[in-house]
Parts: C-alpha cells; sequence; structure tokens
C-alpha cells in the first residue's frame, strides 16, 4: 500500500522475526481484509489494511470509548497475535497501532531495528503465564457492627484497635503469602512483570486481588512452571491461585524507553 | 538470523480484561507508530489511559446487569 491513498493506512499488529508468508495466508484481519507482510531484513511486520474513516484520530478517539466496538477490534487483533506467534518469534503492538502506509511502516523497523532485535531475543522460545493471587474475602467479624451502638465509647474503641489488628495481621499473612509465590515463580521465570491488581466487578473474582503478575516462561520450563503453580496453589488456605497459560508474550515486547 | 520452525504451542485463551490490561495499560505493550503522523504518541497514549477508566467502568456494569 502506497501514500497515494488517502483514506486508508496499515494497522500494525505485530513484529516477527522470519515469519513464512504462509502463516498470514489463511487468517481474516480487521474489517475482513487478508494480512500483508512489511519486511525489513529479517523483521516482518504484520499488518492489514483499514480505512481511516474507522482508525483515524477522530475515530479512534470515538471508537474506543464504543465497548462493543473496543472488544471485537482486541478481539481481532488476539487472533492475529495468537496465529504467528505459533509460527515465529513475535513482538505483539499496542492496539490501533496506525501508519500511514507501509513506507512509514518500514521506517518504523528500520529506526526500532535494534530494540525489536533485542525484545525478540527476549521472547523466543518462550510464553506469558499469567498468576493472579486473591485472597479470600475476610470472615465477617464474630460482632456484629450495629451493636457498636450499645457499648460505652472505651469498649468501642477497644474493639476497633482489636478488629484493626486483626485486619492488620491478615494483610500481612496474605502479602506475605503472595510474595511466597512469586519469588518462587520468579525462579523458573526469565522475566517477570506485576500489573495492576483488577478490578473484582471486571474480573469477577472474589476477595481482594494481592497480585497480578505475567511471567516469560520458557518453552522447555513450561510443565515445570505448571507443577510449581499447581503445587503452590495447595497448602495455603488464605489466597487462591488462579494461572492462565500458555499466551502470547504480551507483556514482554515493549521497547525500553530512550 | 532465522531460527527453526519453532514448536507449535497450543496457547490457551485470554479474557478480554487481560487483554485490555495488555494491549491498552501503560507502557506494557510495543508503544507503537499510533497514529503518530497524526497526532503524536504521547497524545494518544494518554488519551488510551484515561479511556480505560471509563471502559472499565462500563465493562464493571455490563458485568452487573447480566449477573443480575
Amino acid at each position: 500500500m502506497t501514500a497515494d491513498d488517502q483514506s486508508r493506512a496499515r494497522y500494525l499488529y505485530a513484529v516477527c522475526r522470519g515469519l513464512e508468508r504462509s502463516a498470514i495466508e489463511d487468517v481474516t484481519a480487521l474489517d475482513g481484509q487478508p494480512l500483508d507482510a512489511v519486511c525489513h531484513q529479517d523483521l516482518v511486520a504484520v499488518v492489514s489494511t483499514v480505512p481511516l474513516e474507522e482508525f483515524g484520530e477522530e475515530a479512534l478517539r470515538r471508537n474506543l470509548e464504543d465497548l462493543a466496538w473496543l472488544e471485537e477490534t482486541v478481539r481481532v487483533h488476539d487472533e492475529v497475535i495468537r496465529a504467528v506467534s505459533n509460527r515465529a518469534p513475535t513482538a505483539p503492538m499496542r492496539l490501533a497501532t496506525i501508519c500511514f502506509d507501509d513506507a512509514a511502516v518500514r521506517a518504523r523497523l528500520r529506526e526500532w531495528y535494534v530494540d525489536l532485535t533485542h525484545v525478540l531475543d527476549r521472547i523466543e522460545g518462550c510464553a506469558e503465564w499469567s498468576v493472579k493471587v486473591v485472597a479470600e474475602a475476610a470472615e465477617p467479624g464474630p460482632e456484629d457492627p450495629t451493636s457498636a451502638e450499645v457499648l460505652n465509647g472505651a469498649d468501642y474503641l477497644r474493639r476497633k484497635k482489636v478488629e484493626a489488628e486483626r485486619r492488620a495481621a491478615r494483610d500481612s499473612s496474605v502479602a506475605e503469602a503472595a510474595s511466597r509465590i512469586h519469588d518462587a515463580l520468579v525462579l523458573l521465570a526469565k522475566a517477570s512483570r506485576i500489573l495492576p491488581a483488577q478490578d473484582p466487578r471486571l474480573s469477577g473474582h472474589r476477595g481482594t486481588m494481592v497480585l497480578n503478575a505475567a511471567y516469560l516462561v520458557p518453552d522447555e520450563e513450561q510443565e515445570a512452571f505448571a507443577a510449581l503453580v499447581a503445587r503452590l496453589c495447595t497448602g495455603d488456605d488464605r489466597v487462591v491461585v488462579d494461572s492462565r497459560g500458555p499466551w502470547p508474550p504480551y507483556s514482554f515486547a515493549m521497547l525500553e524507553p530512550r | 538470523m532465522t531460527s527453526a520452525a519453532p514448536a507449535k504451542r497450543d496457547l490457551a485463551p485470554v479474557a478480554l480484561v487481560d487483554l485490555l490490561d495488555r494491549l491498552l495499560g501503560t507502557g506494557v505493550v510495543v508503544a507503537g507508530d499510533v497514529v503518530v503522523s497524526l497526532a503524536g504518541v504521547d497524545l494518544v497514549e494518554i488519551r488510551l489511559q484515561l479511556l480505560v477508566t471509563s471502559i472499565r467502568a462500563e465493562m464493571a456494569e455490563r458485568r452487573r446487569a447480566a449477573t443480575r
């Protein structure tokens, strides 16, 4: 695609190394378009054509707030990433990475060549695992808080203090459980990232998420990693561990800021 | 440098909330050309972060409605 067409642009899904063209032949991209490859040396940018009336700056501002549009776009983006990351080392791009044309894509590959090579070296032969540790919702205290009004002031304060101490002990014990799990998993991972805890209203978990981590696990360690997670899950009733994977290395493809 | 074709993995599905964390989250994935030529990366990235907040609120609302 060249810059002649002002109404369309290139959506950049991922940069791969040594991707064979056959890997993208049967994948339907956004807007029902086929995937294309833009190459620079051994790097292959996986792109498709999108209309600017949907992916231009103004349109993106509008569309990113449309949950149905966002969900569909995220899903297609993910399908493309999965298709190629099964076939070659793949650095996924952020959602809605738009270039004007193939020349702009190639310019990016040139500009980022060294960084992209480092990223691809890091993630090659690895997959991402998500591990979330959730503390069960606190047991309601023995005392009914509505009975507080029948206490005198000193008793009320004393009870508040006991409750606060109990809560603090519980929090630190849960944090200790989470860091024990993280410390163990890190040993089998090539890299790890701690992500912000998720809102239970979104993830649907019960209780408090005390760890939302991503681990970059070498293929040969996948089984050991899964087994370790399973072992860490049992024998600790303070927390519930939710482990998912293998995933494309979404959390490990960022370029270091310069 | 072309590596031998890696073994195919059976990648597991990723939940929407986890994808949003990774695809819109702060600095998690490669910050792209994102409409660079149109607006400048910073503007777009800041907007994405702001958007995540409102999107999450909307998702939470929808989930609540679904479980009612």
